[in-house]
C-alpha cells in the first residue's frame, strides 16, 4: 500500500461515472425546457389539465422507479401516497391556513412516515409481502377517506385548495410543477448511480449476495420505500394544488395499478422510462378515442401487446436499440489492490475460529459440532463428500443461517448473533457455488458494490471506483468493466464475484466451490489466480471438490463428513488419513 | 343482536364460499405458472355473461347453459394463456402481471362494447328462493354455492393427490425443469391449469350471478377479495384459499353487523394485515418459498 | 382482480373525450357539450341520458332549431369518475364554439366539475340532486331535477304525516349522493321531531346486504327509507330484505323506481313507495314524453332520461328567449323561465338555479309505477 501511486484523479475524472457534475448540464437544459413548456402551454382547459395531471403523476411514478425499478419491491399503493399527500396539503392549506410550501413538506414527511411504517411491517420478509400489505393499506385508506367525514370531508372531498403565493396562474404553477419534475428526474437518475442506488439494485438482483456484500438489506428496502412514498406525497401535493379539488375516488387501488402500469410500460428501471410511460398512457387512450365505446378494450389490448413486444418497457427497448452501448474504460493505472491480511504474514495467529458449531434442520444434523481454526495468511481448504455440510458451514459462518449452537470468531470478535452484513463489515467476504452476481448491473458496478463494503478503507466515489478497477485488473477483466455482467461467459462471471469479494479488502475470503462449472482451461486459470492470492498472503477459506486445485494451493485441509470434522491437518497427512479415504471411497467423487 | 348470529354465520359462509371458489382458480395459477392473474375476476364476469347469453339469447336449457358456460370458459382459459401468458413465459413475473392487468381492462370493456351496460338477472339453481330453518333463512343459492365449494375441494383433493394428472401438475408446480426431465409436458400442464382456473372462475361467476346480478363490474367486486383470501390462507396454498375465503366472508358479514357497515370491505383486509404481521406465511404456510 | 374495468385509467379519461374534430359547420349549428358516463359503473345511465337529449334535440331541430340554427351535441365520456369528469369537461370547455353544457346526473361528478364550470363561465344543466351544488355560489349550474332537500322533505312529509310512521330506519350509500340525501333527510325528520331509529351507510358495489337487513330487522322500524346509488345494490338489498322476512313499508329515493332496478329486483320491490322526480302519470307532459320515448326506444323512460330531455328543452327555450348565445344572456333567460311544463314537472327557476321544487310520490304495484301525489314546496325567494 505504501508503494501505491497517488490516485490519478485527473484520469479518473474522464470516467463519466466519476464526475460530480454528472447529469447537471442535462438538468439545466431540462429546467430551461420546463420554463419554455410552461410559458407556451395553454393557460386553461383540457390540454392544461392533461399536462398538469401527467406532470404530477410522473413525480409519483418516479417513486415507483425507486422502490420497484431500483429495489425490486412491488408497491401497490402509490396512488394511496399521492392521496395522503394531496389530502395533507388540502387540509393543511384550507383548514389551518398553512402556507403551500410548508404544507407540501408536511405532505412529503407524513407520506415518508407512512412509508417507513408500512416498510417496517412488511419488508423484513422478501418477495410479495410488500405487495400484499400495500393492497390492504390502499383499500383501507380509500374507505377511511370516504367515511371519516370529520377529517377528510367524506366523498365530497376538499375543494378550494390554494396555490402557492406567486404561482396562482396556470403558467406559473405548471412551471413550478415542471421544474420540480425535472429535479425529481435528476435526483432519481443520480440516485441510481449513487452508493445507495447501487445497494438498492443489489438488493433487487440478489438479496442474499447483497447481504454478504455488507448491505443492510432491510434498511435499504425501507429507505427505498420511504423515498418512494415521499415522492408520491410530493406528486399528490402538487396534484391537489393543480386541480384545487381532491376526493377519495381519485386515489383508489385502480389508480395505483394504473401507476404501476405506467412505470412498467415506460421502463421501470429508469426515471425517464417512467416519465415516458406516464405521458404515453395519457396519450394512448386519447389517441384511441375515435373508437368510441370500444376504446378502453383496445387500450387494454394495447397494454398486453406492448408487454409482449417490448417487455423491458418502451425506454428499456429504446435504450437497447438506440443506446450508445457500453463504452470501454481506458487503460490508465490505478493503485494496486491492497490485500489487508498481508499485514498478518502467515503469523500463526488465528483469523477465523469455529468452535462446536452445530446446525440442525429439524431432525437432520447438517453440522454436528465442527471446530477448527483458519490461520491468518493461510489458504485453508474445506473438503468432504456431497452432503457433508460444507456449504451449510459456509452459510452459517457468513450469517445466512443461524447456528443451532456453537461459536464463530473473526479476528477475536464473536459473530454468533450478527446478520450477514454485520459479519461482512467485520471483514468477511464470500463467493457462491451458484454464482450470485447482480445481473442488472455492469461488471464495474458489481465490483464497486464489493468495494463499498462498510469497514473498507475507501470512501470517496473516485477511490471506490479505483479500487474496483484494481480488483478487475487483478482478475483480468478490466476491459469488460462496462459490460452488463449477464453478457459475460460463466467463468468470467465467477471472476467478477471473486473481484467483488476482493475489492472489499477482506480479512478472510470465503470461496464456495470456485471451480464448479468451469472447464479445464478455466480451472487452470483459477488455480493461477488462487496462487497469486496466496502469494499476497490473503487469508482464504475455500470449499472445493477439485483435489488437484486443493493440493496446489492449500496450506491446511479440514474434512467434513455427515456434519462432523473427521480430519484437520496438512494436505499430505489428510489425504493419507484412513477415515478420509473411506469417506471418499464410500461415495464416489463427482466430476 | 345475538339473535341474528346464526343468519350472519350462514350468509358469511355462503359469501365466503364464493370468494373461496374464485380464490381457488387464483391459487392454481400461482402454483402452476407463478402467475398472479389480475384478470381472474373477469373470468367470473365472462362466465356469467356467457351463461346469460346462452340462457336468454339462445334459449338453451338452464343446466346446459350453466355447464356450457363453465366448459366454454375452460376453452377461453387456453386462449387467454396463449395470448396473455405464453409469449411472456420466460419474462419476469411483473411483465406477466402487467399483461394480465391489460386483460382485466380489455375483457370488461369488450363486454361493455358488445353487450351494453345494463345489468341483468339470471335465475338461481333452484326455483325456490330458499327455506326457513329455525331463525335462519337458508337461501337456496348460497346453499348450492356452499355445497359446490365443498365438492370442488374434494375434487381438487382427489385430482391432485390421487391421479397421475394431479401428480404431474404438482411436479410441474414444484420444479418445472425437473418435471420436463421426467417427460412431463410442462406446456400441457400449464395450459391445463389455465383452462381449469378459468373454469373455476366461471363457476364462481355463474353461481354468484343470481345473487349479485350479471354486470360488467362484477368481476372486480370478486377478484380483490379472492386475492386477499389467498394471502390470508397462505400464498399458493389450496386449503388456505378455501379457509381464507371463508374468513373474509365471515369477517365482512360479522364486522358489518356488529361494528360498522361503511367499513365492511375493510374487515377482510384488516384481518389480512393482522395475519401477515402475526403469521407472515399465512395460516397454511406458503408453498412457494424463496430458495436460499 | 382490479376494478379497472370501470375506471381503466385515470389519465385515460382523456380518452373518454369523444369529441369529433371541429367541423366546418360549426358556425351553422349551436353546439352543446354533454358530459355523460359512457363507460364505468354508471354507463347505463349515460345511455338513457343521451336518449333523452336526442329525443328533445330531434324534435327541436325538426321544427327548424333555435335562432334559425340547428342544435348539435358533443359528447364526452366521464367514465363515471371524478377525474374523468374533470378532464371530460375541460376538453369540452376548450372548444369555444360550445355555448352551454349538460352535465351529469351524479352529484359527485358535478361537484368535481363545478370549479371548471365556474371558470369557464357558461351555463351547465345538471341532474345531480345534492342540494349543495346550487347553493355554494356557483352561478352557472342549473338543475333540471328537484334537489334532495325536496326529496328528503317529500319522504319526511309523506312518511311521517301521510303514512303516520314514527320509527324510521335509513340506509344510504356513503358516496356524495347518498351522504347528501342522508343528511338532508335527517334534518327534515328532525324538523318533524323524529330521530331515525337506525342509520346505515354502505360502500357502493356490495355483494351482500345481509348484515344491513338484519340490523334493520332487529331495529324493527315502521318505515324504511333509502338513498341507493346503483341499481345492483338496490336489487341485492331488496331481495335479501324480502328473503329475511322484512315486510316493513319502504319509501325510497328515486332510484327505487328506475327501470333497471325494477327489472333486477322484480317482485322484491312490489308495494314499495318511492319519491320520483319523473313519474309517467304525473302530468300530461310526462305522459306524452313516456309515449314518445317508448315509441323510439321500446322502453318505459325514467328520470335518467327525462331530466336530460327537459334540460335540452330548457336550454333551447332559453336560447330562443335570449336571442343570443352569449353566456350571460342565456343565464338570464334560464332564470326567467317560469311555469314551463316539462316531463319532470313545472319549471320555476329560482335564483340558485333550481328549476323544480317538488317530488311525486309513487308506488310500485306489481311492477307498475302508480302515481299517488305530487308534493310541491314553495320556491325559495
Amino acid at each position: 500500500m505504501d508503494g501505491a501511486t497517488a490516485p490519478p484523479a485527473a484520469m479518473l475524472a474522464k470516467l463519466p461515472a466519476a464526475r460530480w457534475w454528472r447529469g447537471m448540464p442535462g438538468t439545466v437544459l431540462g429546467l430551461i425546457g420546463a420554463c419554455v413548456i410552461a410559458a407556451l402551454a395553454p393557460g386553461q382547459g383540457y390540454y392544461l389539465n392533461i399536462i398538469m395531471q401527467a406532470v404530477t403523476y410522473a413525480i409519483g411514478v418516479a417513486g415507483l422507479v425507486v422502490v420497484l425499478g431500483y429495489c425490486g419491491q412491488i408497491s401497490l399503493t402509490q396512488a394511496g401516497f399521492l392521496g395522503i399527500g394531496a389530502y395533507v396539503l388540502a387540509l393543511l392549506t384550507t383548514q389551518l391556513g398553512v402556507p403551500f410550501l410548508a404544507a407540501t413538506l408536511a405532505a412529503m414527511l407524513i407520506c415518508g412516515l407512512f412509508g417507513l411504517l408500512l416498510g417496517f411491517a412488511s419488508l423484513r420478509l422478501g418477495g410479495h409481502y410488500l405487495a400484499m400489505v400495500t393492497i390492504s393499506f390502499q383499500v383501507i385508506l380509500t374507505l377511511v377517506l370516504t367515511n371519516w367525514v370529520g377529517l377528510s370531508g367524506g366523498p365530497d372531498g376538499v375543494s378550494g385548495i390554494p396555490r402557492p403565493a406567486g404561482f396562482a396562474s396556470a403558467h406559473a404553477y405548471l412551471g413550478l410543477c415542471l421544474v420540480l419534475l425535472v429535479l425529481v428526474m435528476f435526483y432519481a437518475w443520480r440516485l441510481k448511480l449513487s452508493r445507495l442506488g447501487r445497494a438498492m439494485q443489489a438488493v433487487r438482483d440478489n438479496e442474499i449476495a447483497a447481504g454478504t456484500c455488507g448491505i443492510h438489506v432491510f434498511r435499504t428496502k425501507v429507505v427505498a420505500f420511504g423515498i418512494s412514498a415521499m415522492l408520491g406525497g410530493l406528486g399528490g401535493a402538487l396534484f391537489a394544488g393543480a386541480f384545487s379539488y381532491v376526493s377519495p375516488d381519485q386515489f383508489t387501488f385502480d389508480e395505483s395499478v394504473v401507476m404501476l402500469t405506467m412505470a412498467l410500460l415506460g421502463g421501470v428501471r429508469s426515471p425517464f422510462g417512467a416519465l415516458l410511460g406516464t405521458f404515453a398512457l395519457v396519450i394512448l387512450p386519447e389517441w384511441l378515442r375515435f373508437l368510441k365505446q370500444a376504446y378502453l378494450a383496445v387500450y387494454g389490448g394495447a397494454v398486453i401487446l406492448i408487454m409482449i413486444f417490448v417487455p423491458e418497457g418502451v425506454w428499456g427497448w429504446a435504450a437497447q436499440r438506440f443506446g450508445r452501448g457500453a463504452r470501454p474504460i481506458g487503460e490508465w493505472p490505478v493503485p494496486p489492490l491492497p490485500l489487508l491480511s498481508m499485514r498478518g504474514e502467515n503469523s500463526g495467529e488465528n483469523a477465523l475460529e469455529v468452535a462446536d458449531l452445530a446446525m440442525h434442520f429439524g431432525g437432520v444434523k447438517a453440522l454436528d459440532g465442527v471446530s477448527f481454526a483458519v490461520r491468518r495468511g493461510s489458504v485453508h481448504a474445506l473438503i468432504g463428500p456431497n452432503g457433508s455440510g460444507k456449504t451449510t458451514f459456509l452459510n452459517v459462518i457468513s450469517g445466512l443461517y443461524r447456528a443451532t449452537s456453537g461459536t464463530v470468531r473473526l479476528g477475536g470478535t464473536t459473530l454468533d448473533r450478527l446478520p450477514p452484513h454485520e459479519r461482512t463489515r467485520r471483514g468477511m467476504t464470500r463467493t457462491y457455488q451458484n454464482i450470485r452476481v447482480f445481473r442488472g448491473l455492469s461488471v464495474l458496478e458489481n465490483v464497486m458494490i464489493g468495494a463499498e463494503r462498510p469497514g473498507n478503507d475507501v470512501h470517496k466515489p473516485a477511490d471506490v471506483m479505483a479500487r474496483a478497477l484494481a480488483a478487475l485488473d487483478f482478475v483480468g477483466l478490466r476491459r469488460e468493466a462496462s459490460q452488463p455482467v449477464g453478457s459475460l461467459p460463466y467463468g468470467h462471471q465467477r471472476y467478477v464475484e471473486i473481484a467483488r469479494a476482493l475489492a472489499g479488502s477482506p480479512e478472510v475470503l470465503l470461496l464456495d466451490e470456485p471451480a464448479a462449472g468451469l472447464n479445464s482451461t478455466e480451472k487452470q486459470e483459477l488455480g493461477l489466480l488462487l496462487r497469486r492470492l496466496k502469494g499476497h498472503g490473503l487469508t482464504i477459506l475455500v470449499i472445493e471438490h477439485d483435489m488437484k486445485l486443493i493440493e496446489a494451493v492449500a496450506d491446511h485441509i479440514t474434512v467434513l463428513n455427515f456434519g462432523k470434522c473427521i480430519a484437520n491437518s496438512t494436505p499430505r497427512e489428510v489425504l493419507r488419513h484412513p477415515d478420509v479415504i473411506a469417506a471418499y471411497l464410500g461415495e464416489p467423487q463427482p466430476a | 343482536m345475538l339473535a341474528i348470529l346464526p343468519q350472519l354465520l350462514y350468509t358469511g359462509v355462503g359469501i365466503g364460499a364464493v370468494y373461496a371458489i374464485a380464490s381457488l382458480g387464483f391459487v392454481l395459477l400461482i402454483r402452476a405458472a407463478d402467475v398472479v392473474n389480475f384478470a381472474q375476476g373477469q373470468f367470473s364476469m365472462l362466465g356469467a355473461y356467457i351463461m346469460l347469453v346462452l340462457l336468454v339469447g339462445v334459449g338453451v336449457p338452464y343446466w346446459a347453459a350453466f355447464l356450457l358456460a363453465v366448459v366454454l370458459m375452460a376453452g377461453f382459459g387456453v386462449l387467454f394463456a396463449g395470448a396473455v401468458y405464453w409469449p411472456l413465459r420466460h419474462r419476469s413475473q411483473l411483465t406477466v402481471i402487467i399483461s394480465t392487468i391489460g386483460a382485466s381492462i380489455l375483457l370488461p370493456n369488450a363486454v361493455l362494447a358488445i353487450y351494453g351496460p345494463s345489468p341483468a338477472t339470471v335465475p338461481g339453481l333452484f326455483a325456490s328462493q330458499g327455506f326457513r330453518l329455525g331463525s335462519v333463512f337458508v337461501d337456496s343459492q348460497y346453499l348450492s354455492i356452499i355445497v359446490i365449494a365443498i365438492l370442488m375441494v374434494v375434487l381438487q383433493y382427489v385430482v391432485f393427490e390421487k391421479t397421475l394428472l394431479g401428480k404431474k401438475l404438482q411436479a410441474t408446480s414444484q420444479d418445472k425443469e425437473m418435471a420436463a426431465m421426467l417427460g412431463i409436458s410442462v406446456a400441457g400442464m400449464v395450459l391445463f391449469t389455465f383452462a381449469y382456473s378459468a373454469a373455476l372462475g366461471a363457476l364462481a361467476g355463474v353461481l354468484v350471478a343470481p345473487v349479485l346480478f350479471v354486470s360488467v363490474g362484477m368481476g372486480a367486486t370478486l377478484a380483490l377479495k379472492a386475492f386477499a383470501a389467498n394471502i390470508i390462507g397462505g400464498y399458493g396454498s389450496i386449503p388456505g384459499a378455501i379457509l381464507g375465503g371463508l374468513i373474509i366472508g365471515l369477517a365482512e358479514t360479522l364486522g358489518a353487523a356488529y361494528i360498522s357497515t361503511p367499513y365492511k370491505d375493510a374487515f377482510g383486509f384488516v384481518i389480512l394485515l393482522i395475519v401477515l404481521l402475526a403469521r407472515p406465511r399465512g395460516l397454511f404456510g406458503e408453498l412457494i418459498a424463496e430458495k436460499a | 382482480m382490479t376494478g379497472i374495468n370501470r375506471r381503466a385509467m385515470l389519465l385515460g379519461t382523456a380518452a373518454a373525450l369523444a369529441a369529433p374534430a371541429i367541423i366546418a359547420r360549426a358556425a351553422e349549428t349551436i353546439r352543446i357539450g354533454v358530459v355523460s358516463p359512457e363507460t364505468g359503473a354508471a354507463a347505463e345511465s349515460g345511455q338513457y341520458m343521451r336518449n333523452g337529449i336526442n329525443l328533445a334535440l330531434d324534435a327541436i331541430n325538426e321544427k327548424g332549431g333555435v335562432l334559425g340554427r340547428k342544435l348539435e351535441i358533443v359528447v364526452a365520456d366521464d367514465q363515471t369518475t371524478n377525474p374523468g369528469a374533470v378532464l371530460a369537461f375541460s376538453r369540452l370547455a376548450s372548444d369555444h364554439s360550445i355555448v352551454a353544457f349538460i352535465g351529469s346526473i351524479r352529484s359527485t361528478q358535478v361537484q368535481a366539475m363545478a370549479p371548471g364550470v365556474l371558470k369557464t363561465a357558461k351555463p351547465m344543466m345538471i341532474g345531480g340532486t345534492d342540494p349543495k351544488l346550487t347553493h355554494q355560489g356557483n352561478r352557472w349550474l342549473f338543475r333540471c331535477r328537484p334537489n334532495d332537500t325536496y326529496s328528503a322533505k317529500t319522504i319526511a312529509a309523506y312518511g311521517v304525516q301521510t303514512l303516520g310512521r314514527k320509527k324510521i330506519a335509513m340506509i344510504a350509500s356513503t358516496d356524495a349522493f347518498g351522504t347528501g340525501g342522508r343528511e338532508a333527510l335527517t334534518s327534515e325528520l328532525k324538523a318533524l321531531g323524529i330521530t331515525p331509529a337506525l342509520t346505515l351507510g354502505y360502500a357502493n358495489q356490495q355483494a351482500d346486504f345481509t348484515p344491513e337487513v338484519l340490523q334493520i330487522r332487529s331495529a324493527n322500524p315502521d318505515l324504511i327509507t333509502s338513498y341507493f346509488t346503483y341499481e345492483t345494490d338496490l336489487g341485492v338489498f331488496a331481495k335479501q330484505l324480502r328473503q329475511l322476512g322484512v315486510r316493513t313499508t319502504w319509501l325510497g329515493s328515486p332510484s327505487i323506481v328506475d327501470t333497471a332496478a325494477l327489472e333486477l329486483a322484480g317482485p322484491a320491490l312490489y308495494g314499495t313507495y318511492g319519491v320520483a322526480d319523473y313519474a309517467v302519470n304525473a302530468s300530461p307532459t310526462s305522459k306524452a314524453y313516456a309515449a314518445a320515448y317508448e315509441k323510439r326506444f321500446g322502453k318505459v323512460p325514467d328520470n335518467q332520461s327525462s331530466w336530460a330531455y327537459d334540460a335540452t328543452n330548457v336550454l333551447a327555450i332559453a336560447l330562443a328567449n335570449a336571442k343570443s348565445t352569449a353566456p350571460e344572456a342565456i343565464r338570464t333567460a334560464i332564470l326567467g323561465i317560469q311555469g314551463y311544463k316539462g316531463a319532470e314537472g313545472t319549471y320555476d327557476f329560482d335564483q340558485n338555479g333550481d328549476g323544480l321544487h317538488g317530488y311525486s310520490v309513487v308506488q310500485n304495484q306489481n311492477g307498475k309505477i302508480n302515481f299517488i301525489k305530487y308534493v310541491e314546496f314553495p320556491k325559495p325567494s
